[in-house]
């Protein structure tokens, strides 16, 4: 890999950029990821993270097995809103700004 | 690396930072932040980073993160490039009954200098055409943005070290001595001292208190986000709930659970993310969801932020709040003050820890 390898291929990330967040401290997956947006593209990692763990593992020395993978998050692979929709508009969790404005006396509190 | 600062601040997140930055622009004494992991691994790094104004009550609350929002160009200059955008804030409603709230706020927001326009159905689509239909109206300020929240704590964190403050990260403080005039803060990696002591633990704060025998009274409050494929530009304001990235990404999102520091996603949530989403924006059935992620608020038990003084040790403060995207400029600027000279150009009595002491 030179200076100009491309790590991460769905953010167009080169080896360059993640070896400067790496002088700068990052140290894990998840930190390169916040920095750079290594990892943060549509394949959420499965591309890149082995060539990003080999590059954490040749800067820092960390033994690959104590080097921490990536937080993988749901639904793993890309699905449209409308298969997670129910259609609902009673919310319960989610809250609207509005409803957070109260009124006392007719006046914003 | 050395072991003796003029300052010491605990929690390099956006509030840790942002006093961190400040206060380098002012003082060549040294100053550490300590982290007991990497910046942005705490709730920096999982937020929807609004830089929201119009519709926070009360007013002085709104009042005062409008000071913070006007400093955010200013700071941009500054630090560099943190995809700061001013695109105006719009919250739609979708029953009659919330009009009447929108026009009470929209009188008294005119008195503190929050413009606040409350706009019709038809005023509504034409500035947001792919608003659902059915909206009844909205209220809008050119006041409320967003920025990218990654890079703005990568910037305070760059500026911060240019101007010589050092980082020492995967470190965590384990406890806080209080001797004459110093504090001996013992982390991971050793022990620290310092004059003063600053505490900008986010979620976190309540067990940084325990170790300074203090009690910040500060709660966990989960939020989930769903984030979409990158999609052309669509979305023209932020709207509260959800707001275009410089990306074409949607982030769509405002969930409020009290779970405690889990992490986690689920599923009945993000169901209801979903919901919102189409119930806003109905053309966003067809987008693709690339992630979920969650983040834990640090939420003060009566919602206001907590900062300045902490009464009673000398040289210690505290700094933690929820909004800390929005507030992070200002309240750097007014901790800097503080520490400095004793006394802020904006008054922060209000947010004094003293007040649960009643
Ligand atoms: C889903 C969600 C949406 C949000 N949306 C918005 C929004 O739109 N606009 C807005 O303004 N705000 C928003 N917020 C809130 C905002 O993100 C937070 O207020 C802000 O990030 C808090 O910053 P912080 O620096 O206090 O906390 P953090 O970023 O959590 O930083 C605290 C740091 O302290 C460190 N720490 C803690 N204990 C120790 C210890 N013992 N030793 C060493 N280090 C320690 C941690 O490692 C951490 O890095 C949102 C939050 C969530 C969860
Ligand atoms: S290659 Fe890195 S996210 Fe897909």
């Amino acid at each position: 890999m030179d200076k100009s390898t491309i790590i991460c291929r769905c953010e167009e990330i080169s080896y360059e950029e993640i070896e400067e967040v790496l002088t700068n401290g990052a140290t894990t997956f998840d930190d390169i990821k916040r920095l750079t947006r290594c990892g943060m593209g549509p394949c959420q990692s499965k591309i890149c993270h082995s060539l990003v763990a080999s590059m954490i593992h040749e800067k820092t020395n960390t033994p690959y097995f104590q080097i921490p993978l990536p937080r993988m998050r749901m639904p793993l692979s890309p699905i449209k809103l409308e298969t997670l929709a129910t259609n609902s508009t009673s919310f319960s969790s989610v809250k609207s700004v509005m409803d957070e404005v109260e009124l006392e006396d007719g006046k914003v509190r | 690396m050395d072991r003796s600062y003029e300052t010491i601040i605990i929690g390099g997140g956006v509030v840790g930072s942002s006093i961190a930055y400040h206060l380098s622009e002012q003082t060549k004494e040294a100053v550490l932040v300590l982290d007991q992991k990497f910046p942005l691994s705490g709730t920096s790094g999982s937020t929807q980073a609004w830089v929201w104004v119009h519709n926070k009550t009360p007013s002085w609350y709104a009042e005062f993160s409008m000071y913070s929002a006007e400093l955010y160009s200013y700071l941009s200059k500054k630090i560099g490039d943190v995809e700061f955008k001013r695109t105006g804030g719009l919250s739609p409603f979708f029953n009659e009954a919330d009009r009447e709230k929108a026009v009470r706020l929209a009188e008294a927001y005119e008195q503190i200098g929050i413009k606040i326009k409350v706009l019709s159905r038809e005023e509504a689509l034409e500035k947001e055409p792919f608003l659902n239909p059915d909206v009844v109206g909205a209220t809008y300020s050119a006041i409320d943005g967003n920025v990218n929240p990654f890079r703005l704590v990568d910037r305070y964190m760059r500026a911060a070290k240019k101007n010589g403050v050092q980082y020492s990260t995967y470190n965590k403080v384990t406890e806080i001595q209080k001797m004459p005039g110093k504090f001996i803060v013992v982390s991971e990696k050793g022990e620290f001292s310092c004059k003063n002591l600053i505490l900008a633990g986010g979620t976190w704060s309540r067990e940084l208190g325990k170790l300074v025998d203090v009690n910040i009274p500060i709660n966990q409050l989960r939020g989930q986000i769903l984030v979409t494929e990158p999609l052309k530009p669509f979305l023209n304001y932020t709207i509260s709930g959800l707001r275009q990235a410089f990306n074409g990404e949607v982030l769509i999102g405002y969930s409020m659970e009290q779970e405690g520091f889990n992490r986690a996603t689920t599923l009945d949530v993000i169901q209801e993310t979903a919901n919102m989403a189409v119930h806003y924006v109905p053309s966003l059935k067809k987008a693709k969801v690339v992630r979920a992620f969650s983040g834990i608020r640090a939420m003060p038990e009566d919602g206001f932020p907590i900062l300045g003084k902490i009464p009673g040790v000398e040289n210690l403060y505290v700094a933690a709040t929820h909004s800390g995207v929005t507030l992070s400029p200002l309240i750097g600027t007014l901790m800097t003050e503080l520490i400095l000279e004793g006394e802020t150009s904006i008054p922060i009595d209000r947010y004094s820890i003293s007040r649960f002491a009643k």
